[in-house]
């Protein structure tokens, strides 16, 4: 009974309580049916174009609906599924989006230093290029984050590279991880790249 | 949780150092308060919860709680992300915006660089592009960003009804009256029109002033302060014949003597006076030496080479004495006197002196005369023309105002006593709270912070500040120069385009103006002045003044603005209230300070409550016996006793403005016992060090040998090696290794302090900017009394006084009338034999905050490993690990951790314990078991949810809010170095230029650091030999406190070098540093045993 009673809150506490199954594959409906597919995937725009803050600030901001209609004006410039976006544009009303990707309020995550020092969207966020309903792909626990920050070679690639999220060494997968290995020892080396550890890199 | 501490090396002979009365005397109080790591009770649940009974109801709730929470589903609640609709240029969600803006002071202003994040303003700097300044700000400003989010300011526009009650009018119906009022005083020329306002250095002000005056002929001006800082001016004016003010250079002064003026402290502008004053106190930089004579213990005594503890009426006698000396006068009966003056002689040219914002204008131009004597005007003290509006006469008030009344911020109905003369007048009030004048107005309109309003000001040194807004008005306040105009019937009335067309521009030079936050208008320093009084006429001037002996029975009283809530203005401000006081450590209230040959011969001690009565009015206090304060002397801080501040300023203290009717001395006064006794909340003896000398002093002369001998042996020695005489004690090496020698070889930084004992005068502004910077809430005076404080730094103020130095206070033969008494001097110096040596004390401030011991005790007795080192020598906190054990506390030699017993953030003062947490299991509250009152309303007594959105809006969001249960401690501004790293590599992206350096600009600074106007706290890489923290840390002056524990903290100290001289009767030749010989002979002889 009493090991019953322990199996079972020892697994109520797993799927519940842990990052890795509270939030990994969450996929809220959002207001507007925007599909990364289309816009990063098939069109090819660069993910900076609308998350225009990521190299500047913690947070790699979501467009204004202004930034939309610089192409919707013209595209589609009467379809009903983006109604709320120009409405939102005109009368300068924010669209609410539901927030997918998110860590906990101690951590303090910072984006900007991610990508200008060559950590790809793709290592935390996954293959958004490729979902049309954003979908919360890793389980951003702690043990995710440390996996990298022990080993920053192993996921380090040149910083022009970081928004191409289908880029590799070479199509070749053994070769791929060969010359991941030979460069990110030679980027977090030449680069300074430091594998933080302590708890001053994220809790403040 | 007792310790014994039994290794206390406080010296035996010499100069000793001591927090307190109660220390000195080590009563058993102090001992027992000592003795724990928490006051008595701070770690038990009071109120008669056991700890064990508390356990067990948690954990029958924590049940309940899962299975609510397995019910109710288990995501995080759903969160909106919503951005603009139209992207604004040039700005980024997440990045800090900066812009320059200025807060007014009575004659000034503090130019200001404001942090804001998303659109709300979060942090005050002082604007470092300012020529006269160093970034440095004063507490005041630091803390007026609190006010901003204050829940209980005027929010709303209140007219009073028939019934007599205030009620919520529109704020289009509150303009409509304003310009119905124009209208009427249009016809009528101002007919029964006055005006109540504060000082104020705006120029926009001053020409709506001018047009009200153009179209209201008849109205009349009033200008009041309760705390005049108006009298320098006119001082100088009445001194030198024409509309000056005097600017005090305390940087270029050699010699300076401060007449009662507490220039460090009480005096308007002392931040820029505290930058000046310790540019001029660099031990090899030709050293200022500053005498003062004083009847309060206050900041600029504390600082003082030399120190004449006076009545404050008779220290008009002393400018008189001096000035006579100069004269050619005859000798002066007192040493003290003579050889002050003497040494003020020979500094011709170089000399200061400065009166007092309490002393009486007759003390002031005695100072002018002085001066000008011996050739300072020009050189030491600059004139600069007069800025208008300094206080006037109110005795026409009530009959000017027969009509209307407007009162233009200040609070009369409190400060001044006032309420409407006739019952016909129109009172309309412009107020940033509903306050005590706000239940005497018939029309309250809500006034605007100033960083929600435009505004211009003129500083202390001339300058042109612009006052920009960074957030819209919270809650539709109105701005005073709108007020104005609407008043006056302008049709330009947004404050923008006021203080625009004052400025005369909109194009670059607007620009330029708002972006450096200055424009330096040109005002050439008046030279050519004559002192107008000659000596007999002073001397005629002091004669009705002269020998006003006090005594018990004719006590003097002192009025002094607060340090903490000025004039009564901060008092519902929080972390004002809660700030130690810089001199008696006071929190939440004031006193009746007395010295302690005063407390005995009344027969009172701390704490009992006297009526004090003057010129036929009485009020109520505690007495606190205050180790320097001046004998029959009473110390009243003004601004307390507030009845209608808010919620955390109502009731804190006694109201000192019942029994002050304008002068700021006044002899005369009577004392008596009620009976009662009162609990103050006084944090001197909170995280005692326990008589270990923490501090190090030296003299001058001392410092200067040893330099000497110092470059002699340059040559031969390196300079690392050759220490100044016992400064750092000897420390024995440790045979473990340090465990930072490892991550040394790597990590990019090593950061490290420096703290200059020198050049802190110790005004606390440090303290509020870290509680600003890092989100530390307040407690109340509840907690504090129980020793839970959480600044994450305190000023530890040390009083030092040495047994075998001369009597000071009979040195003041011949001023001092009780002294001329002849047969009674000696009486009193025989019975006084042990005491006077207490009582003329000096103090040493001591900033202390987590010294970050690279071999950090917290750390090795954290059973979670919630506090560890990172690579770069910081002793990180990781909040969301700690279990709240407190072993760290009860083992750090320094004592600066903070554990969050209730929760401070969520819950306000009177509401801090909840439902349950106050009370047994079995209590019932309205018959009603509280068990069942709390699985109710488990959140019962929270803020509510609006007044907690407004709190947040203030709270730094580069900082975690902790919660209740986990310790804290300084960071060293993590948050900020973390933010310089990540910009810089950022920067670098990819490159290795990652490094943060000095000489790029990029080191940050901690907010301490930055706030601080004596520039006394410098943070840095140590790693980098040439950065200044470095260059510091070789200083032969470095040390670390408790260094011969082994902890190696990263925080060191610089001695302090005082500059006394030979030639004065309460001169000692300490030939040694202070408090070191002993404690140097003490740890070695620790060494011979081990």
């Amino acid at each position: 009974m009493g090991v019953l009673a322990g199996g079972a809150v020892a697994a109520g506490v797993t799927i519940y309580l842990t990052p890795k199954y509270t939030r990994a594959g969450y996929q809220p409906v959002q207001p507007v049916p925007f599909s990364h597919s289309i816009h990063a995937g098939q069109l090819g725009l660069d993910c900076r174009y609308c998350h225009n803050g990521v190299e500047k600030s913690w947070f790699a901001n979501l467009p204004g609906a202004s930034t939309c209609m610089n192409c919707h004006a013209l595209v589609l410039k009467d379809d009903p599924r983006l109604a709320i976006v120009r409405n939102s544009a005109a009368n300068n009303v924010p669209i609410a989006w539901v927030q997918v990707h998110k860590t906990p309020d101690y951590v303090y995550f910072n984006h900007s230093v991610h990508v200008t020092r060559g950590i790809s969207c793709v290592e935390c966020h996954g293959r958004i290029d490729q979902m049309d309903e954003v979908r919360h792909d890793k389980s951003f626990s702690m043990s995710f984050c440390l996996d990298c920050h022990r080993d920053p070679a192993a996921h380090i690639r040149p910083p022009d590279k970081v928004t191409k999220l289908d880029w590799q060494w070479s199509t070749n997968s053994v070769e791929a991880a060969r010359l991941q290995n030979v460069n990110g020892k030679k980027f977090v080396h030449d680069w300074k790249v430091e594998s933080l550890q302590s708890c001053s890199a994220c809790h403040r | 949780m007792k310790n014994d501490l039994n290794n206390s090396s406080a010296p035996v002979t010499g100069r000793r150092y001591w927090r307190s009365l109660d220390e000195l005397a080590d009563t058993p109080e102090f001992k027992d308060w000592l003795h724990r790591e928490f006051p008595s009770g701070a770690s038990e649940m009071e109120d008669g919860q056991s700890r064990r009974s508390f356990l067990k109801l948690m954990s029958a709730s924590f049940a309940l709680a899962g299975v609510a929470t397995l019910g109710a589903g288990c995501r995080r609640p759903e969160e909106k992300l919503e951005p603009f609709g139209k992207q604004l240029e040039n700005y980024t969600f997440g990045e800090a915006q900066y812009f320059a803006t200025a807060m007014p002071t009575r004659t000034g202003a503090v130019p200001l660089t404001v942090k804001s994040y998303e659109g709300r303003p979060v942090k005050i700097e002082g604007n470092s592009l300012y020529p006269n300044g160093n970034g440095g700000t004063d507490r005041y400003a630091q803390a007026s960003i609190l006010d901003l989010y204050d829940p209980d300011r005027a929010r709303q526009f209140k007219m009073r009804g028939a019934d007599g009650r205030l009620y919520a009018v529109e704020r289009e119906e509150a303009l409509k009256y304003l310009e119905s009022l124009a209208k009427k005083f249009a016809t009528s020329s101002g007919e029964g029109l006055a005006f109540l306002a504060e000082s104020s250095t705006s120029p926009s002000r001053a020409r709506l002033q001018k047009i009200i005056a153009q179209k209201y002929p008849k109205a009349q001006w009033f200008t009041h302060d309760a705390i005049d800082s108006g009298i320098h001016q006119r001082a100088a004016t009445q001194a030198f014949g024409q509309s000056v003010r005097p600017v005090f250079n305390f940087d270029k002064a050699k010699v300076i003597l401060s007449l009662d003026c507490d220039f460090l402290g009480g005096e308007d502008d002392a931040h820029n006076h505290i930058r000046k004053f310790a540019a001029g106190r660099k031990a090899d930089k030709g050293m200022s030496r500053l005498y003062a004579v004083e009847s309060l213990f206050t900041l600029t005594g504390a600082s003082a080479d030399h120190r004449l503890r006076l009545a404050a009426s008779l220290v008009g006698n002393v400018a008189y004495e001096i000035l006579s000396q100069i004269a050619g006068g005859p000798e002066s009966m007192s040493p003290w006197v003579g050889e002050c003056a003497k040494d003020l002689i020979a500094s011709r040219g170089n000399v200061l002196v400065v009166a007092g914002q309490r002393q009486p204008v007759e003390v002031h131009l005695l100072a002018h005369a002085i001066n000008t004597a011996l050739d300072s005007i020009g050189n030491t003290v600059t004139l600069l023309p007069a800025i208008e509006g300094a206080n006037t006469d109110l005795t026409g008030l009530s009959a000017a105002a027969s009509d209307t009344l407007v009162i233009l911020g200040g609070n009369p109905a409190y400060n001044l006593n006032w309420s409407p003369a006739s019952k016909s007048t129109t009172v309309v009030r412009l107020g940033y709270y509903e306050d005590e004048s706000a239940d005497k107005a018939s029309w309250n309109f809500p006034a605007t912070h100033y960083l929600e309003s435009w505004g211009d000001a003129t500083t202390s040194d001339g300058s042109l500040v612009p006052i920009q807004p960074l957030i819209q008005p919270l809650f539709s306040g109105l701005n005073e120069l709108e007020f104005l105009a609407r008043l006056a019937g302008e049709t330009q009335t947004a404050a923008h385009e006021i203080v625009q067309a004052t400025f005369g521009g909109s194009g670059e030079s607007w620009k330029k103006f708002l972006y450096n936050g200055y424009t330096t208008v040109s005002t050439p320093a008046i030279t050519d002045v004559k002192v107008i009084q000659s000596l007999n006429d002073l001397n005629g001037l002091l004669a009705a003044k002269k020998n006003p002996t006090v005594s018990p029975t004719n006590l003097e009283v002192v009025f002094f603005r607060d340090a903490k809530v000025d004039d009564g203005r901060y008092a519902n401000n929080g972390w004002m209230q809660e700030l130690p006081d810089p001199v008696t450590k006071m929190t939440w209230d004031n006193a009746v300070l007395i010295s302690r040959k005063t407390a005995r011969d009344l027969g009172v001690a701390n704490g009992d409550l006297v009526e004090i009565t003057l010129n036929g009015k009485s009020v109520v206090g505690p007495v606190w016996t205050q180790p320097g304060m001046a004998d029959y002397s009473l110390g009243l801080a003004l601004g307390y006793g507030r009845e209608r501040a808010g919620r955390v300023g109502n009731g804190v203290g006694f109201n000192a403005y019942k029994i002050f009717n304008g002068d700021y001395v006044a002899t005369g006064a009577t004392i008596k016992k009620t009976g009662g006794t009162y609990t103050l909340a006084c944090t001197q003896h909170h995280w005692s060090m326990e008589g270990r000398p923490a501090v190090r002093e030296f003299n001058l002369a001392t410092f200067e040998e040893d330099a000497k001998e110092l470059n002699e042996k340059h040559e031969t020695e390196s300079v690392a090696e050759v220490k100044f005489r016992g400064v750092e004690p000897p420390i024995v090496q440790s045979l473990y290794p340090n465990p930072l020698d490892e991550a040394k070889k790597t990590a990019l930084h090593q950061w490290g302090m420096s703290i200059d004992l020198g050049a802190c005068v110790g005004c606390g502004t440090c303290v509020i900017a870290c509680q600003s910077e890092n989100n530390i809430p307040i407690v109340g005076k509840d907690q504090v009394l129980r020793g839970r404080e959480m600044h994450w730094m305190r000023i530890d103020r040390y009083f030092t006084s040495d047994p075998k130095r001369k009597n000071a206070s009979s040195t003041a033969k011949g001023i001092n009338p009780r002294f001329d008494l002849g047969s009674d001097i000696n009486k009193a110096d025989e019975d006084q034999q042990f005491e006077e040596w207490i009582d003329d004390v000096q103090a040493v401030n001591q900033p202390m905050l987590c010294q970050m011991c690279e071999t950090a005790p917290c750390e090795n007795v954290c059973p979670v490993a919630a506090t560890v080192h990172d690579q770069e020598g910081l002793n990180v906190m990781a909040y969301n690990r700690c279990i709240g054990t407190r072993y760290c506390s009860n083992n750090c030699p320094y004592k600066v951790r903070r554990f969050n017993f209730l929760d401070y953030n969520k819950r306000p003062l009177t509401e801090l314990k909840g439902t349950l947490y106050s009370t047994t299991l079995t209590h019932k509250t309205d018959g009603e078991w509280d068990l069942k009152r709390w699985w109710n309303d488990p959140n019962s007594g929270m803020r509510t949810e609006d007044e907690w959105d407004l709190i947040k809006l203030s709270k730094n969001p580069d900082a975690t809010v902790r919660m209740r249960g986990v310790m804290e401690k300084c960071t060293y501004c993590t948050q900020r170095i973390e933010h310089a790293k990540i910009s810089q590599k950022a920067k670098a992206g990819a490159s290795d230029n990652v490094r943060l350096t000095e000489a790029a600009g990029t080191v940050p600074k901690t907010a301490c650091q930055q706030a601080c106007p004596a520039g006394a706290i410098v943070f840095g890489d140590i790693s980098d030999a040439k950065s200044s923290v470095s260059v510091l840390k070789t200083s032969g002056l470095n040390y670390s406190v408790l260094g011969n524990l082994l902890t190696r903290p990263r925080t060191t100290y610089l001695a302090r070098v005082r500059n006394p001289n030979p030639a004065m009767p309460d001169y000692k030749d300490h030939h040694d540093p202070f408090s070191t010989e002993e404690y140097e002979s003490q740890s070695l002889t620790k060494k011979g045993q081990s």
